[in-house]
């Protein structure tokens, strides 16, 4: 498989624009897509898109294009992309897969290229089992491979997995996830998520040591996370204050979302006799966010109001002693590995990570009790030079997880299910390298 | 023996509705209100399918014998019209071109093809004028002459027609309806307004048996069914048909094309000429008789009776939401959702679910007017579902309008 045989073609509900952006899958639908375009693919996005943007944008010089679908419905769901789902995933069910077909598949297979479709959570499940129909219908099915992915269990209780099974290669983004879904009857592969190779870029050490300073205290730990139970909030809070109560200046940056939950963590927080101060930043960017920190440096929590853009971020995982991605239920840990990717001791959940490995590049948690965060992190204080060792070996680790990496891997992957259903004949193949080159590029490698 | 012969076809297909049915967003504009309502690509797809089997050679067919002396009248339902002016404008100038000949007349149809006559009949005569002014700006023909939806006649309805000013209608001549009568007569109800019955059993020869390999007529020759005509006693034997009977309900390969062709050459030398309804009443009017005519109403689908469409739960149910939705509509005083719920109240959405717990020819009939596409995707009780929902969402979506 090469850009110049195959077209890929996302699906989800989210999507790139602010209005379709409403949880990590929006994010990881623009990664990958922007990962297969910059890999020369030919990529096709299609989200439920703002209803007020262009139906069509072409992006990174022409190679992906984003189809915002179901405008028509969203001008009346001006919220955000979750607002009238239902009325929006009628109108993706009932709409695309003749759209697909006339309009990506059938130029793609004129062009003798393969389509790779790449259905995202439960809201294309329906989809993709209807557009394998009618490509089977048209005596086309065997010309595209179909990808449908999991990242989380959310309604899952909606799915037809006999069906979805049967017509598409089902994947998954963690082992924990494959192995949850066995239950339903499904053997899902793994392809991990991914994140952008610029977390990897070194993180500014005078912000560190800025952000340290203006703090001011013996133990820095950070979480960022949805409020919900799942994400062992509470426990957070528990270790801050065992901490506190062992004679420890310590603070915990908390940055959550809308969720109601927050009320209950925060009520927990006071309880425990922790101080918690809200951190407003006036504007956007590093900067004012730092400040809106340091404002509040006196507290045990600092509550981030504001939106946190990744080089903030990125400071402060690096600049903590802990980052707790201590989720009770985690299908994969994207804040554990960008804290990792940024220099940061990640302490995962106790249902564990494909990347994490304990005390080698991370802090695996095994109970999810706050005994264990404050355990590790004293055992952490004690022992720097462990610290610093698994700040090292994490950022190696988090280069496996790039989305250059994770695009590798599902190109694979394809190609391997292409091969074994026969698309791969017809296609236009790749010229082969002269048998001279390749001994010679051997050698080299050898050498 | 009858000495005349009236053919009278109708040319209809329904706006179907979209199922599964489309949750309609709150605040809706009317245009997407229609959009969530209606599926136009299936309808598409069943029109191009029937103009294909029957609106092209039909039409051609009956423009040729119209030339050589073939009298017919035809009648159009806007829905036909509205598909026929969006998607096939050629067939449109055929049809102008059949109307415009002077040996076919244009009978009028109630415009939406819905249960208006059932539901609300002041609005039933502004309905039935409104058609005459249209057909007359499309054909150049104002229709003297009407039928209504299905052929639905009873005494409420015949005197609407009268107040629309119309000079005759047709209805269908059962003989439970008739009685003693024979349906080759012209009749009268309560008023002047002229009744041309449908001779039922003539006219379901050609319209269902014709293609029935079981039915002891079969294979009908066109020069028998003349016999049949001539030994019809009375005046003047009204048949009348679905346009779709040519080459649709029955396929081109089943002969039914050269059945049409031959019929008048057969009918001519039995001595039987053809009329308009228009002629019929001409020559006939002036000894028409009384014809008590049913107050529960009476049709030309089924049995004859309602009960073809009122008669099962679901279509009941079917019933009571489209009433409710034109109703709604009516107090909304917003003109596109009072037209949206003409649409919703076509008399074929009940004709679609006759099937429901019943068995037998007339489901049979019923579930071949149901898409292929409802029974593949939704079965049986997700059709009835879906549809009743179509109408929940109209109805709700009227609550939050822009």
């Amino acid at each position: 498989m090469t850009p110049d045989n195959s077209v890929f073609l996302v699906l989800s509900f989210e999507g790139p624009d602010k209005y379709s952006m409403a949880g990590g899958l929006g994010m990881r639908v623009t990664q990958l897509s922007h990962a297969l375009a910059k890999k020369g693919f030919p990529t096709h996005l299609l989200f439920v898109g703002d209803p007020h943007m262009p139906a069509r944008d072409y992006r990174m010089g022409g190679r992906l294009l984003l189809h915002r679908w179901c405008q028509w419905v969203s001008q009346y769901y001006p919220t955000g992309v979750y607002e009238g789902e239902e009325a929006k995933l009628y109108d993706f069910n009932e709409s695309l897969p003749h759209f697909i077909l006339e309009q990506i598949a059938r130029p793609a297979f004129s062009a003798g290229k393969l389509l790779v479709v790449l259905g995202e959570e439960w809201h294309t499940a329906e989809l993709m089992c209807r557009l394998s129909d009618l490509l089977h219908d048209e005596g086309l099915r065997n010309r595209a491979v179909l990808f449908w992915n999991a990242n989380n269990t959310m309604s899952f209780h909606r799915i037809n997995w006999g069906r979805l099974a049967f017509t598409n290669t089902i994947t998954t983004v963690s082992k924990y996830m494959k192995h949850l879904m066995w239950d339903l009857g499904v053997n899902a592969h793994v392809i991990p998520n991914g994140i952008p190779s610029a977390v990897l870029q070194k993180v500014d050490e005078g912000d560190v040591a800025r952000v340290r300073n203006c703090l001011k205290k013996d133990l820095i730990l950070c979480k960022v996370a949805r409020w919900d139970p799942d994400k062992g909030w509470n426990a957070a809070l528990e270790a801050t204050a065992a901490l506190k109560r062992a004679g420890l200046k310590v603070v915990l940056l908390a940055r959550g979302g809308i969720e109601p939950h927050g009320q209950e963590v925060l009520h927990n927080a006071s309880r425990l006799g922790l101080r918690v101060s809200d951190a407003w930043a006036g504007a956007e960017g590093r900067e004012a966010c730092l400040s809106a920190i340091a404002r509040a440096a006196d507290s045990d929590v600092v509550n981030i109001r504001s939106h946190l853009d990744l080089d903030s971020l990125r400071v402060l995982y690096r600049a903590s002693h802990a980052v707790l991605a201590n989720s009770g239920r985690e299908p994969f840990g994207l804040v554990g590995l960008e804290a990792m990717a940024s220099g940061g001791v990640a302490f995962t959940g106790a249902t564990g990570e494909d990347y994490a490995i304990h005390k080698r590049n991370c802090v695996v948690h095994e109970t999810g009790g706050s005994w264990e965060i404050v355990s590790n992190l004293l055992y952490l204080q004690d022992h720097p030079e462990e610290a610093e060792r698994m700040r090292r070996a994490a950022r190696h680790s988090a280069r496996l997880f790039t989305w250059e990496k994770v695009v590798e891997n599902l190109v694979s992957k394809v190609e391997q299910h292409a091969r074994n259903q026969g698309s791969l004949t017809g296609i236009a193949r790749a010229e082969p390298k002269a048998l001279e080159t390749r001994v010679l590029v051997a050698a080299g490698r050898a050498a | 023996m009858a000495r005349h012969v009236v053919l009278y076809v109708v040319v209809h297909q329904p706006r179907r509705l979209k199922l599964p049915a489309q949750p309609i967003p709150p605040g809706a504009r009317p245009r997407d209100i229609a959009r969530c309502l209606f599926d136009e690509e299936l309808n598409r797809h069943y029109f191009q399918k029937a103009a294909s089997n029957c609106y092209h050679p039909a039409t051609a067919l009956f423009r040729r014998l119209a030339d050589e002396g073939l009298c017919l009248s035809i009648g159009f339902s806007f829905s036909i019209l509205r598909q026929a002016q969006a998607w096939d404008q050629e067939l449109m100038a055929r049809f102008q071109d059949l109307v415009a000949h002077p040996n076919v007349e244009l009978v009028g149809v109630e415009p939406y093809h819905s249960f208006i006559p059932l539901i609300d009949l002041p609005h039933f005569v502004k309905r039935m004028q409104w058609a005459r002014d249209n057909l007359h700006k499309i054909f150049g023909q104002r229709p003297q002459v009407t039928d209504t939806t299905e052929m639905m006649m009873s005494d409420a309805i015949y005197v609407a027609l009268e107040k629309a000013g119309f000079r005759g209608a047709l209805m269908d001549g059962r003989p439970w309806v008739m009685e003693w009568r024979e349906p080759s007569h012209i009749y009268h109800g309560c008023g002047n307004l002229k009744l041309l019955t449908r001779h039922t059993r003539l006219s379901d020869d050609v319209g269902y048996r014709f293609s029935n390999r079981g039915w002891s007529g079969w294979p009908l020759m066109a020069d028998a069914y003349a016999h049949w005509i001539k030994e019809t006693a009375g005046d003047v034997v009204l048949l009348a048909w679905d346009y779709e009977t040519f080459g649709e309900h029955h396929a081109r390969e089943t002969g039914i094309f050269e059945f049409l062709a031959h019929l008048p050459g057969e009918l001519s030398k039995r001595g039987v000429d053809f009329l308009t309804p228009s002629q019929a009443l001409d020559l006939y009017a002036d000894r028409a008789y009384h014809l008590p005519l049913p107050p529960w109403g009476c049709t030309w689908a089924g049995e004859g009776g309602l009960e073809f469409f009122l008669g099962n739960a679901s279509q009941q149910a079917g019933f009571r939401l489209m009433l409710s939705a034109y109703n709604k509509a009516l107090l909304t005083g917003n003109k596109t959702l009072i037209d949206l719920a003409l649409w919703l109240a076509q008399s074929d959405n009940l004709h679609t679910i006759q099937w429901d717990g019943r068995s037998g020819s007339e489901a049979e009939v019923s579930a071949y007017f149901t898409p292929g596409e409802w029974w593949q995707k939704l079965g049986a009780g997700g059709i009835l579902r879906e549809m009743q929902q179509v109408y929940a969402n109209f109805l709700k979506a009227m609550d939050c309008l822009p």
